[in-house]
């Protein structure tokens, strides 16, 4: 059975700086990959590769062994690709409900239904089952207070959140996490991490997950893929990851 | 053909010399330079008062014009207008030029009387040598005009390539807080960049008025030729704006050689309006061609002003937090209340203004959704509106459809028309949009607005009204009535899940695309809703007038519409209709009132407004409801927010899943 | 403590937010003159918007930053870059679009006397030979490590009073991070106090005099370099 989601050999390159250098992962059904790495690893670059927003020079991506390189984020969001980001892209105007409504709404009706619902004042009557979804969302995330709140006078730890809440409530059958747990607290961490794994095991999901939080993500992933200067420079169990000498090189650099 | 060949070079030279100076800003300072033409015919007149009306010479009167005037002109905008653009919302960045637009014009009338103006001797030849050059007389001022453009811009390649402040400005459009970092002092670069701007303007307004006559419709000529020599130029590239604009004003003139015309004859009757309108027909093809092409290269490629994360906030995200609900609904219902009960105190007169006012606010609504929800600007609604108009009285008047079957038919046809500028250039970005909507709107007002059975000798078509709705007060209160059906539509669009998606695209368009929904989509889908509104408004419009003539919707009057709207605020429906009323009531308090160069003054205020949205991007009725304190409970709403720790995720209380 | 009179930068209580989003809450550093003093920290930790503040590139909400005993804290940055602060943004510190000769041009205009620019230059490529073989290249073209070289070549051929570099080694491979620190290393030969954020951890020791910590936009601990790997270490890795 193919993987939910796949690169093989993905090159990004930036005017003079090879971003990504034939870059291969996979992540299997249900399954967690860490993806880590030194700042500048090309981390982010590759969540641009796989959910659209960045074009390779070379290599594929496939969902469940379908070639989806020249798709757009959108057709891969609708194909069950979800992600959050490194810098909170929150809807500043909106509130925090509002955020899974969008996301919930985005595989819906077609264009000429939508327009005429959408004059006749019909546009913002819930979906069948979205309520309860959103509700559920919410509740899970402990969101349900904050509601009605405007995203973007929210702390930056809640701003991610409601990303997730967000990625959540397209019904992903994939999930790339960018630097959750950046900005958060040790406490905040250690919670996100419990309810990452919860929500994995309970929606069938999965998850890539960077971070610059070795900690946790060794903690969390089943597998762990290590970039350094665009490659990849370890793929393993935590276990292995975590002694694999080059890992300790690529973090503190070697002594001189 | 010879002869088409250089007077398209002298056509593109002062088309690339005023383009050097639109693409020099943009790049330096990210503010599209609408006004470039405004301030042209400002500086043209100028030469011609100095010349005719002191008697200088014209020599003496083009140096000082150009040399001297032109960048104190340059210097003093900067100073108060575009200096402040630089951290404004890109939407504000937008309207205030096109403020400057509208209100430059009149203000030069308020300045130099309005007199007809109909030719200044020559600046440099007079009179003008003639030569024969392969069999083609060449007039010397025609050369001249040629040599100045080059001279132009090689001065300005000079400027840029080989002294100190070149090398800033090219640091300044490569990197702007880099080139801070490095000691090059932004603030001077900028007013820099406009002066030279302006003199360029100056420099094409000499020339095209000493050509072409000092008449504003020249002028508006002249920018549109620009923008799509802009285009072409993808708004960073001074050599293919220099070589763009020759290449436009060849191919224009060419388009009126005998060749072209006997060629189109054969599918269009000669002298038909297709061919003499043919020059205006080209810059909006150039666009659509070269959008197309453009389209291929993605996104990135285009350094536009597309949003980037590090962007300022938009005109919404300056919003506070909600009001009361009664504090929402007063202003709405006291609007009401006034518009319902206006007929008891008003005379017959102002009965008739109030029910224009009504009809153009309806257009306006189509602005509310356009540029209010969708954040897109939009210059050719008007156009939409004046067809729907046209349509409509042909329906009505020559094939015996009733009126209120007419309208919505009509409406309908203008959808499509739309979607013709908005479909290449949206995917490139608003600013194309922009150009493009204009390049359709001055292509209509050249070709259709032509048509004899349109245009009907400058007298419009009639339009009946609806049987029952014959005198003012009937009427208006059917006007009443659909303002609130078309107000309550656009509420619809708003609240709905389109409405969302948009108001979600303007704070992330990465994050928009990343849960599924397509961007594009969904702002075409306003944009054609907003076309079928503005139809609507402006069938209604000329149902009022009793006639749809052309004139009613002109390019520029759409301009002016614009800055209307925008200054009592885009995105409030309350907006829209005292936008209506007073475009309708200033004007008429005017003729009253004022008399000469002074009718115009609603026009400067009109213009005045738009540019005073650099200081109060939401507009007057945002002003009014939340008054000044709204910044201020915004900013200890969020502090209370940020007070509150962030939630536990309930799944880790409950002890896991 | 206030600004002492061989300190060479002094910050205090240096608050600094985006938006929402408060990034320094009162931050103490000074690093003596003719220094080299390290900023270390996680991701979000606050190191940019620290050297960012210090260029004169990013926003102050409330504190000082004093140079050489002046207080240069309200001012732009290009008065800033004047009066000798050298600030290398983080990622590529070039002019993209400009040539090799012309990012010289525009980095040394201000930084050396008129009558000294024709041998700045000189001598700016006499540190790289490789900047004057691509000197009508475009910068944007050069390698990741040629780049950060015409950026160290600027600094090298007209030593600034204070250099403010952000993360220079940031993607650059092996060969090109010993670069990248041969030439922070001769700067602080040539006595520039250098103000260093960093992720080589072991690198950034090696070659500073004292280390910051940032963690969550507070300095965490700061001190001598001897005393600084232990701590790091448990910051980075975990325990």
């Amino acid at each position: 059975m193919s993987p939910r989601l796949e690169g093989r050999g993905i090159s990004v390159r930036f005017g003079g700086l090879l971003a990504l250098d034939r870059v291969d992962l996979e992540v299997a059904d249900g399954a967690i990959l860490g993806l880590i790495g030194p700042n500048g690893a090309g981390k982010t670059t590759c969540f641009g590769v796989l959910s659209g927003l960045v074009r390779p020079q070379s290599g594929q991506v496939l969902m469940d062994g379908h070639d989806v390189t020249g798709a757009s984020p959108q057709r891969r969001a609708r194909a069950g690709l979800a992600r959050t980001f490194q810098r909170l892209e929150v809807f500043s105007g909106l509130t925090v409900r509002e955020h899974l409504v969008v996301a919930y709404r985005s595989r819906g009706r077609n264009v000429a239904t939508r327009i005429a619902l959408d004059c006749l004042g019909a546009g913002r009557r819930p979906f069948s089952g979205e309520d309860e979804a959103i509700e559920t969302i919410l509740d899970r995330l402990g969101l349900t207070k904050l509601a009605a709140a405007p995203a973007g006078a929210l702390p930056l730890g809640t701003g991610r959140l409601v990303e997730l809440g967000r990625a959540l409530a397209t019904r992903p059958r994939v999930l790339l996490l960018d630097e959750p747990s950046s900005g958060l607290d040790a406490d905040e961490t250690a919670a996100l991490t419990e309810l990452l794994r919860s929500l994995q095991a309970e929606l069938d999901l999965s998850l890539v997950l960077v971070e610059h939080n070795v900690d946790m993500v060794l903690g969390l992933a089943h597998r762990v893929t290590v970039l350094d200067f665009g490659q990849v420079i370890a793929d393993g169990t935590p276990a292995e990851v975590r002694a694999s000498e080059a890992v300790q090189t690529a973090y503190l650099g070697a002594a001189p | 053909m010879t002869t088409y060949l250089v007077t398209g070079l002298v056509v593109g030279s002062v088309y690339a010399i005023a383009t050097l100076g639109i693409v020099l800003t943009y790049s330096s300072t990210r503010v599209f330079n609408f006004a470039q033409g405004a301030i042209a015919f400002a500086l043209a007149i100028t030469f011609y008062e100095l010349t005719v009306d002191h008697g200088w010479n014209p020599r003496w009167a083009a140096a000082v014009t150009v040399l001297v005037v032109s960048p104190l002109l340059g210097l003093v905008l900067w100073a108060i207008l575009f200096r402040r653009l630089a951290d404004a919302p890109s939407s504000v960045r937008l309207v205030s030029t096109i403020g400057l637009w509208v209100a430059l014009p009149p203000l030069t009338g308020l300045i130099f009387g309005r007199d007809e103006r109909f030719a200044a001797p020559s600046a440099v030849f007079d009179p003008p040598h003639q030569y024969e050059v392969m069999g083609v007389g060449v007039d010397s001022n025609d050369v001249a005009v040629i040599v100045v453009a080059a001279v132009a811009a090689l001065l300005l390649t000079v400027l840029l390539r080989a002294t100190p402040f070149g090398l800033s400005v090219r640091a300044t459009v490569d990197a702007p807080s880099m080139a801070a970092t490095v000691g090059v002092n932004t603030s001077i670069v900028s007013a820099g960049s406009w002066m030279i701007s302006t003199t360029l303007a100056g420099l094409a307004g000499v020339l095209l008025g000493t050509q072409r006559g000092f008449t504003l419709p020249q002028f508006t000529l002249l920018i549109l030729g620009c923008f799509a020599a802009v285009v072409i130029a993808r708004m960073h590239s001074l050599p293919l704006a220099f070589a763009g604009s020759l290449g436009l004003g060849v191919v224009q003139e060419l388009s009126k050689s005998v060749v072209v015309g006997d060629f189109l004859d054969q599918f269009f009757e000669r002298q038909s309006v297709w061919i003499r309108g043919l020059p205006q027909i080209i810059p909006f093809t150039v666009m659509l061609i070269f959008l197309l092409a453009y389209r291929g290269l993605g996104q990135e490629r285009f350094s536009t002003d597309t949003r980037r994360a590090d962007d300022a906030p938009t005109v919404e995200d300056l919003d506070g937090p909600p009001l009361a609900w009664w504090r929402r609904l007063l202003p709405v219902a006291v609007v009401v209340v006034c518009v319902l009960a206006a007929p008891l105190v008003l005379s017959g007169l102002w009965e008739g203004i109030a029910a224009k006012g009504l009809a153009l606010a309806i257009v306006f609504l189509s602005y509310t959704l356009v540029a209010g929800s969708g954040g897109m600007l939009s210059l050719c609604q008007i156009s939409f509106a004046g067809i729907a108009a046209a349509i409509t009285a042909d329906l009505a008047t020559n094939h015996g459809v009733a009126i209120v079957v007419a309208i919505p038919i009509a409406a309908l046809v203008v959808v499509p028309i739309g979607l013709l500028a908005a479909i290449p250039s949206l995917r490139v970005g608003d600013l194309y949009l922009a150009l493009a909507t204009l390049a359709l709107a001055v292509l209509v007002d050249n070709t259709y607005f032509e048509l004899p059975s349109v245009n009907n000798f400058d007298q419009g078509v009639d339009v009946p009204r609806p049987e029952g709705f014959g005198d003012d007060l009937p009427f208006y209160y059917l006007l009443v009535a659909c303002f609130l059906v078309v107000a309550l539509l656009v509420r619809n669009v708003r609240r709905s899940t389109t409405g969302l998606e948009l108001d979600a695209m303007r704070s992330s368009e990465q994050a928009v695309a990343t849960i599924g929904v397509g961007i594009v989509r969904s702002k075409l889908v306003v944009f054609g809703l907003s076309a079928f509104v503005a139809g609507v408004g402006g069938a209604l419009f000329a149902t009022y007038s009793g006639r749809a003539s052309p004139e009613q919707y002109s390019v520029l009057l759409g301009v002016v519409w614009l800055a209307v709207v925008v200054t009592w605020g885009v995105r409030s429906i309350v907006g829209a209709l005292l936008a209506g009323l007073s475009f309708a009531v200033f004007p008429q308090l005017a003729s009253e009132h004022l008399t000469g160069a002074w009718l115009e003054l609603p026009t400067v205020l009109f213009g005045l407004g738009a540019i005073g949205l650099a200081r109060e991007p939401r507009g007057v009725v945002h002003q009014i409801v939340h008054g000044r304190r709204t910044q201020e409970r915004a900013r200890r709403q969020r502090a209370r927010l940020r007070a509150t720790p962030s939630p536990v995720p309930a799944g880790v209380e409950g002890g896991g899943a | 403590m206030t600004a002492t009179a061989g300190a060479g930068l002094v910050v205090e209580g240096l608050e600094v937010s985006y938006g929402d989003v408060r990034a320094l809450h009162g931050v103490d550093i000074t690093v003596p003159a003719g220094s080299v003093t390290a900023v270390l920290g996680a991701n979000g930790a606050g190191k940019s918007s620290l050297a960012a503040a210090i260029g004169g590139a990013g926003p102050v909400d409330r504190g000082r930053i004093v140079v050489d005993g002046e207080d240069v804290t309200r001012w732009p940055a290009y008065r800033r870059a004047r009066a000798g602060v050298a600030y290398v943004p983080e990622g590529r510190g070039v002019f993209p679009h400009l040539t090799v000769l012309d990012n010289l041009r525009a980095m040394l205009r201000r930084a050396v006397p008129a009558a000294d620019r024709a041998d700045a230059l000189a001598r700016a490529m006499d540190t790289f030979p490789v900047l004057h073989e691509r000197r009508r290249q475009a910068a944007g073209t050069l390698s990741g490590g040629e780049q950060q070289m015409l950026a160290l070549a600027r600094v090298l051929a007209a030593p600034p009073r204070l250099l403010v570099a952000d993360e220079m080694s940031l993607g650059l491979a092996p060969r090109m991070v010993d670069v990248v620190f041969d030439g922070l290393r001769r700067a602080e030969d040539e006595g520039v106090t250098i103000l260093l954020v960093e992720q080589y951890v072991e690198r950034a020791l090696d070659l500073a005099d004292e280390a910051v910590l940032l963690r969550h936009g507070e300095v965490a601990w700061a001190g001598p370099v001897g005393d600084a790997r232990a701590e790091v270490r448990s910051s980075y890795l975990g325990g």
